[in-house]
């Protein structure tokens, strides 16, 4: 990346479009204070009773305590990335306007995850779960211009949209089962009948899918590959979704579902296993990792790998620490990331091995990031020691193995955020070069803006207090612990200096300084393990995958292209089998009416007749403008048939609609002569084979298939018009109901009122078909 | 085209807006509704287009610029007439003022939802079709390598 | 009249079938429009009553079947929809292959895949792994 030395932050950071949405996060952040403190609220809304979709959010525990990480963490990173955002297009070259390539989607992302952390029902979880990943998948492919990015957000979006779909049909499966997608009614239906003498087997693979979804998307080994690549995205993004946001809407579900998972003992082990080797494999491969964002993505798995321990030990215990550690994770790691995107706007480069000893230039950013790292390794006076505290507490209850793990997962967790921290602050002050290179150690650092350290000293400080007045935090848990059980908790915490959790987190610390001190004795076993994780790892599966599919994806394309003909008549045959075999299957004697003509029936006829002579005038023309008119007289001709036979309406819109469409026929038509063309690489100046191979077999091939089209269509028409249902009362109920809706004209009414949905759905065609033209003729320009 | 084509296009813009009105606002109680309300509106544009060519029909009526926002304010008119009902607790499409519920009326136009649903439709239908209308009244936009090939086919 | 409107619509039908299966796009799109205008037709002749409009009041006369013609309204504004995107592709096939022969198109499609092969750019898996180490 360049050095700038302008500041072109200074006129960009005024943008009232970055401004607009850290307002609207710090008012949501104020709103969701109000709605904690004055108990919440229910919105419940059947709004597609058929389906039993709700739209049911309630503002608990749960709610509140990730809707104030949403909002709040939100403020500070917007904040940053108010200064953050303009630099970054800057360096890239890139124009301003690229900045509504990212707020109008961290604002959405904001408003999914309030969404998700109160929503109440399956379907809905699943729908924000959607949104969320949709969200960050153009977040993290915001330098769309890097292969690297691209194929990054491709790859968060596959995996976690994957997830989703798990979770979709666990909750389908929960639905068959049990009637309901609403989570506390699932969850006192399967309390019930666990008590009554255990589940099935199916809500168990439900509930072990929806968890599975919500461990992907948490970034748990082994699906936790999409988290390190995702760092390609803009600091910012980084901060706020893999801190704060997207990888805590996993255990968010986690917690949301917890009374599900709870009656199923098998996927509550699961849990547990899985977050043991997550906090094992991301802790070591961070202590390998080099870029600044790569060490704390690590660090970021083996972090969540402790809260989803913590839901696998489960009970009281378990939940209230998840539920702390998840608020004291955020902030910590939120703080962490906005340093990594500082020191790089500052020293231009982004790996640990190439600066250091930046704590006297960089004195605030210093003091800051290295609270947030004292948080994130549990040392005392910040908000970080109550979340070990208590996670040593869960472990040592479940039994002392797990304890002794604990404080080993603790001490990892200490050595790679204090690598992070000092390799950056502490050392020989150096920019850009290795130890002893002269040009970094006298190369200057780019002038830092002012809110590209604001937000992190917040954030240090918000960790702090934490750590001395830990009332409100106490209480956001135990609130969303209560959320998460379905009865109350209580969590009381303070310093004891003689509990053993307080020793238990000493002998962390000193771990953690042990490894610290002695990189070359784990060094090597922990990249060997790093470089086994690429070569056969889970992400290398994922690559071998998409590149099979898109393999196949190119057969297939293949086939289709290099002969359109067959591929429609791959539509047309196997549809006519089908209808066949209905027909087949149809008892068909004697039901053939020939039916009477009378009065007006013989315009009828005679303008049928004058339609069939047209339609055979558009096949065998090859005019196109004579086909256009003929298509017209088609339309036209079916139009007055309509009148004729009591449809006005119809009448009406198909003859204006047929104008429209000879009108745009015509246009299309006339842009170019027709003719024969050379191809591309005729035009080039190579002979290509000769093309009319099969003409003459295809001479009286296309017009039998016609004929046969034709004569089985004949039949099956003629078969179904013959057997009209016998449910003639309605028609005259639509008639006697329409004057209760206010109407004259039956069709409108029915269009407008009683079939309302059909023709919401059909205008949606129309719009999605102008897009469709869009795209293709104006490259997505609307004007 | 002859000065006779662009004085009759100029002449019938007015009346085949009335008629587009007439069909829309007695689409309840005759024959018509929003949407063939909305195609005479795009006859009447389309008419316009060829009797003036599509730069001078966009410089004449300018607020054929809008088309795509008029589209997407159909759009949220109608799914808000369609959600109406939901706010009161009734299902999605369902009138509102419901059933036996007394009407306002401005004329012989009665206000409900599904009046104002047909109305959003019409808005629409008119947006997009206008806009496919520029669209196609064009002849499409290369893209940069593209437009290479091009030069070289010629 | 069953059978009238049986005759009619199959015809229309079969012209249709056979424009799909022809080599010029222009064509393949007529037929497109040819079947679902048959489609229409046999809804609207699938209606239940035939008789005055559906404006009440009708007076003694029994009225149309409203619902097929609420049906029929539907399938002509998508077919509509159909139909403009369809001549969009159409456009856009022309100014850019400067072709409407579907055989032409095929070969153009074989030849660029066949350039594209050639000049194949770096597989997935072969991605240097230090690139997702060296993003900020």
């Amino acid at each position: 990346m360049p050095q700038q030395t302008s500041p072109p932050a200074r006129v960009a950071t005024r943008d009232p479009l970055a401004w607009a949405v850290a307002l609207v996060a710090l008012g949501a952040f104020a709103g969701c204070i109000a709605l904690w403190r004055t108990g919440g609220g229910t919105i419940d809304v059947s709004w597609a009773r058929e389906l039993d979709l709700r739209l049911h959010f309630s503002f608990d525990g749960i709610g509140a305590l990730y809707g104030l990480l949403a909002t709040g963490i939100g403020a500070a990173v917007f904040a940053y990335a108010t200064a953050y955002v303009p630099l970054h297009l800057d360096h890239q070259a890139r124009p301003a306007r690229d900045r509504w390539r990212f707020w109008p989607w961290m604002a959405l992302f904001m408003l999914s995850m309030v969404g998700l952390a109160t929503a109440q029902d399956l379907i809905l979880l699943f729908v924000l779960f959607d949104v969320t990943a949709v969200c960050s998948y153009f977040l993290i492919a915001f330098d769309r211009q890097e292969r690297a990015s691209r194929l990054a957000a491709l790859m968060a979006l596959l995996v976690t949209g994957g997830g989703a779909v798990a979770m979709l049909i666990g909750a389908v499966i929960l639905y068959a089962d049990h009637g309901t997608f609403s989570i506390p009614e699932l969850a006192s239906l399967l309390r019930t009948q666990d008590e009554a003498g255990g589940i099935a087997t199916g809500t168990t693979v439900a509930i072990g899918l929806i968890a599975a979804a919500a461990l992907i998307k948490s970034a748990q080994v082994p699906l936790h590959f999409w988290l390190p690549r995702a760092m390609a995205a803009p600091t910012p993004v980084s901060a706020y979704l893999h801190s704060a946001a997207m990888v805590a809407a996993g255990v968010l579900v986690i917690g949301r579902v917890f009374q599900l998972v709870e009656v199923a003992p098998v996927v509550q082990d699961g849990m547990l296993a899985i977050g043991l080797l997550s906090i094992a494999v991301g802790g070591a491969l961070s202590l390998t990792r080099d870029g600044f964002k790569q060490v704390l993505a690590y660090s970021t798995i083996s972090q969540y790998g402790y809260v989803v321990m913590l839901y696998g030990i489960g009970g009281r215990d378990g939940a209230t620490a998840a539920a702390f550690y998840v608020v004291a994770h955020a902030i910590a790691k939120s703080a962490l990331f906005l340093t990594a995107g500082t020191v790089t706007m500052a020293a231009g480069c982004r790996r640990l091995s190439t600066v250091g000893g930046l704590a006297r230039e960089l004195p605030v950013l210093a003091v800051a990031s290295a609270l947030a790292a004292a948080t994130l390794s549990a040392l005392p006076l910040t908000i970080g020691f109550f979340k070990d505290e208590l996670f040593f507490r869960a472990a040592a209850e479940h039994s002392t193995l797990l304890g002794v793990v604990s404080v080993l997962a603790a001490g990892l967790t200490f050595a790679y955020t204090w690598r992070f921290w000092g390799g950056i602050f502490l050392g020989e002050r150096r920019v850009g070069g290795a130890a002893d290179d002269a040009a970094a150690a006298a190369k200057p650092l780019a002038p830092v803006p002012a809110l590209l350290t604001a937000p992190i000293a917040v954030l240090a400080v918000l960790a702090v207090l934490g750590g001395i007045v830990v009332g409100p935090f106490a209480e956001l848990a135990s609130d969303a612990a209560g959320a998460t059980l379905g009865h109350d908790v209580q969590l009381q915490l303070a310093y004891h200096l003689d509990a053993r959790e307080t020793w238990m987190a000493a002998l962390a610390w000193l771990l953690g300084g042990l490894l610290l001190a002695t990189p070359k004795a784990w060094g090597p076993a922990a990249r060997a393990l790093s470089r086994a994780g690429e070569r056969f790892g889970p992400s290398h599966v994922y690559e071998l995958s998409l590149s099979a599919v898109n393999r196949w994806s190119d057969r297939l394309h293949d086939v289709e292209v290099r002969d359109l003909r067959s591929r429609v008549a791959a539509v047309l045959l196997p549809g006519g089998i089908l209808v066949a075999l209905g027909f087949a299957a149809t008892p068909t004697a004697g039901v053939f009416q020939i039916g009477s003509i009378d009065g007006t029936d013989l315009l009828v006829v005679a303008l049928l007749a004058l339609v069939a002579i047209a339609a055979g005038v558009v096949a065998f023309t090859h005019q196109h403008i004579a086909i256009v008119l003929a298509l017209a007289v088609v339309g036209l001709g079916l139009a007055t048939v309509y009148a004729l036979l009591g449809a006005p309406d119809v009448a009406l819109v198909a003859m204006l609609v047929e104008t429209v469409v000879t009108l745009v026929f015509l246009a299309i038509v006339a842009y170019a002569p027709r003719g024969e063309r050379p191809s591309r690489r005729e035009l080039a100046g190579v002979a290509s084979e000769p093309q009319r191979r099969h003409t003459h077999s295809r001479r009286w091939r296309d017009p039998l298939i016609g004929v046969v089209a034709g004569a089985a269509a004949f039949l099956v028409i003629w078969g179904a018009l013959s057997r009209p249902t016998p449910a003639e009362r309605v028609v005259d109920e639509l008639v006697r109901l329409t004057p209760a809706a206010h109407g004259r004209d039956v069709v409108t009414v029915i269009l407008a009122d009683f079939r309302g949905l059909d023709t919401m759905v059909e205008v949606t065609v129309i719009g999605v078909a102008v897009f469709g033209v869009i795209a293709l003729l104006r490259r997505g320009r609307t004007w | 085209m002859t000065i006779l084509t662009e004085a009759v296009a100029r002449l019938l813009l007015a009346p085949s807006l009335m008629v587009a009105a007439a069909i829309l606002i007695k689409g309840y109680v005759d024959v018509g509704d929003g949407f063939a309300a909305a195609v005479v509106v795009s006859l009447a544009i389309a008419l316009q287009y060829l009797a003036f060519g599509a730069r001078r029909a966009e410089q004449e009526l300018p607020v054929l610029r809008f088309a795509p926002q008029t589209a997407i304010v159909g759009l949220l008119v109608a799914l808000s007439s369609g959600f109406f009902a939901v706010i009161s607790g009734g299902a999605p499409f369902t009138h509102e003022p419901s059933v036996g519920a007394r009407v306002v009326r401005i004329g012989r136009l009665e206000l409900m939802t599904a009046v104002s649903f047909d109305f959003g439709i019409f808005l629409l239908i008119a947006g997009a079709l206008v806009a496919l209308i520029h669209h196609l009244a064009e002849p499409p936009e290369l893209e940069p390598d593209l437009e290479e090939d091009a030069e070289a086919a010629r | 009249m069953t059978l009238v409107f049986a005759l009619a619509a199959a015809t229309i039908f079969g012209f249709g079938a056979y424009l799909v299966l022809t080599n010029d796009l222009v064509r393949v799109v007529a037929g497109m429009v040819l079947i679902s205008q048959s489609a229409v037709l046999v809804v609207i002749a699938s209606g239940l009553t035939r008789g005055a409009a559906p404006i009440l009041p009708t007076g003694d006369e029994r009225p149309s079947d409203a619902l097929v013609q609420a049906m029929a309204l539907t399938a002509i504004v998508i077919g509509l929809a159909v139909t403009a995107l369809l001549l969009a592709i159409v456009a856009r096939v022309r100014a850019t292959l400067h072709s409407l022969e579907v055989r032409e198109l095929a070969r153009d499609e074989a030849e660029h895949t066949a350039e594209i092969e050639q000049s194949q750019e770096p597989q997935l898996e072969e991605l240097d792994r230090d690139e997702a180490e060296d993003e900020q």
